[in-house]
């Protein structure tokens, strides 16, 4: 088994009295997917927001390749290799598909030290992404907005590989999709891990998680209630687990 | 040039027409002069408003921005002071209170339009106060005579203007800040999510607007030579029934910098042909206020039907 990629130890996070996230231990590792479920609540927005450096944990570190890492802003994050693809899509449609994949971090050249972007070589390395990933635009030029979900998912893929991540985190990347574009972004997922990325993957879709996870995490009101390899666990485990009904989730918040 | 700009262009000819057929003043060389010479300081303004709503911002204290650095202008050249402090001067007090407006609405996170509105009381009594009830008047004319040179037979003015636009341009359309700019409108959250140093841009774009204004500034007080109580107070609304006008959405997200230039030109025809027809000036601030209305209540309309939002957000 490779080294992890990433460690989250002790992850906590509190909004004033309110305690979103604790206690929360965590490897990922290159090469894998890993699904993140739980109910509604249950913290895994919170836990992927402060793996991409848009919250600060109030409590514990994080590691990336042994080195403790704080994030500051999503900036630092992505300078890590940590790319995420919200739910709601952080893109801007009112951009291109190359403006979007760039967006800041855009190739520019210094003229008089006036930074001029360099918009034929951006476009040509977009084309190239999206050939790779099997995604169809008829038109690259126009503005994200007028794309179906499943094209603009497959924009956020190609921001994420132009940044050269090692880890992707997916928050619900087929919420809003058909079944056609689901497979397709099912696909790009494996894609992904195949390629040597870590990636996280956030679902309520149980069997879709069983399509392309190698590992299983199940959050609840806000810990980690349990790990399983996607392998050695089945489908009603894994909701026993989400609802609480599971022996071993039982057992844990007696405890607590 | 889209639709959009294509059509200003086309009611700026129409109304050139119907005004030199119902005046026999209109279509003289003479008031072509005076119609791009008022429009000189709204150009400028109007540049830096197209940014401000470009990224969702706006600024309706703007006009009294210009009010102040003429002020300042006005000060240095009836102390017998050097053109060139004065020249200085505008834009020094704009970039002043640009870093203002952006502590209060960037930094202080207080809405634009509410901040800029505080700031526009405090800023109109600041006028009252420093010209303690009395118009500056009777500055000397050095400062006039620096401006109204010629460069290669280009009249400064139209070189300032000229060199603005083209910075301006510049910077939108080819370079990142244009792009976070426009993505900063369109989402302010999720251009942070991008990594866009959003308070950084909209801090600097406050500036920016500030200095354009600074400027404008300065070619009023060489103009007109006096500061009056009134200066400025009705710059805002013209800067941002042009910018609207000119295809700038009052959303962000969506900027037309020569809509702009076009906005400004047939406000300026209209305004001017308006008074040449016996139209009280009076009126004048009830045309750009139902431009507004009919421009913003007719995208309204027209944005209910779906697709065309982001589809003429390339236009």
């Amino acid at each position: 088994m490779t080294a992890p990629f990433l460690v989250a130890r002790n992850i906590a996070k509190r909004f004033g009295a309110l305690t979103a996230l604790a206690n929360v231990d965590l490897e990922i590792r290159s090469g894998e997917v890993l699904a993140l479920l739980g109910d509604n609540g249950a913290g895994k927005s919170t836990f992927i927001k402060i793996l991409a450096g848009a919250h600060p944990p109030s409590d514990g570190e994080l590691l990336i390749e042994g080195n403790a890492v704080a994030f500051s802003s999503p900036k630092d994050a992505a300078a890590s290799g940590i790319a995420t693809i919200f739910q709601e899509l952080a893109l801007s449609e009112n951009l291109s598909i190359a403006e979007n994949v760039f967006l800041g971090r855009e190739l520019k050249r210094s003229i008089f030290g006036v930074p001029f972007l360099k918009r034929a070589e951006m476009r040509q390395r977009v084309d190239g992404l999206l050939q790779e990933l099997d995604a169809h635009i008829s038109d690259p030029e126009a503005p994200v907005g007028s794309l179906s979900g499943g094209q603009r998912q497959a924009v956020a893929i190609c921001r994420a590989l132009n940044l050269n991540a090692r880890l992707v985190i997916m928050d619900e990347p087929t919420a809003a999709l058909a079944v056609a574009e689901t497979r397709k972004v099912l696909a790009l997922t494996r894609r992904l891990a195949g390629r040597g990325c870590a990636v996280v993957l956030i679902s309520h879709n149980i069997s879709e998680v069983f399509e392309v996870a190698d590992r299983i995490v199940v959050f609840r009101r806000g810990r980690k209630v349990a790990e399983r390899l996607a392998a050695e666990t089945n489908h009603e485990e894994v909701v026993s687990l989400i609802t609480g009904a599971h022996p071993d989730v039982r057992a844990l918040e007696k405890t607590n | 040039m889209n639709g959009r700009e294509l059509s200003l262009l086309v009611a700026c000819l129409v109304a050139i027409v119907v005004f030199s057929v119902a005046s026999p003043h209109y279509a003289t060389s003479g008031n072509a002069v005076t119609v791009l010479r008022n429009s000189v300081e709204l150009l400028l303004i109007g540049l830096g408003m197209t940014l401000l709503l470009a990224m969702g911002g706006i600024d309706v204290s703007i006009g009294i921005v210009m009010g102040l650095a003429a002020i300042a202008i006005g000060r240095i050249l009836g102390a017998d002071g050097s053109p060139f402090l004065a020249l200085v001067a505008g834009p020094a007090v704009g970039a002043l209170l640009g870093c203002v407006t952006a502590a209060v609405v960037v930094l202080g996170r207080v809405p634009a339009i509410v901040g800029t509105l505080g700031l526009l009381g405090v800023y109109r009594t600041a006028v009252f106060a420093l010209l303690g009830g009395q118009w500056l008047s009777g500055l000397p004319s050095n400062l006039t005579d620096l401006l109204a040179a010629t460069v290669l037979g280009i009249p400064v003015p139209a070189l300032v203007i000229a060199i603005a636009y083209l910075v301006v341009w510049l910077a939108v359309r080819r370079t990142p800040y244009g792009l976070h700019l426009l993505a900063i409108g369109n989402s302010e959250e999720k251009a942070r999510l991008s990594g866009i140093p959003v308070i950084k841009v909209r801090f600097m774009t406050f500036v920016v607007s500030g200095v354009l204004t600074g400027i404008a500034a300065t070619f009023y007080v060489a103009t007109y030579r006096n500061v009056e109580m009134s200066v400025g107070s009705t710059s805002a609304l013209d800067a941002i029934a042009a910018v609207i006008l000119g295809g700038t959405s009052i959303l962000g997200g969506r900027c037309s910098l020569l809509g702009t230039v076009l906005g400004v030109l047939l406000l300026r025809i209209l305004q001017n042909g308006l008074l040449l027809i016996g139209v009280p000036s009076l009126w004048q601030p009830v045309v750009t206020g139902v431009l507004i209305i009919g421009v913003l209540g007719f995208e309204a309309v027209s944005n209910r039907l779906p697709l065309t939002r982001f589809q003429r957000a390339r236009a």
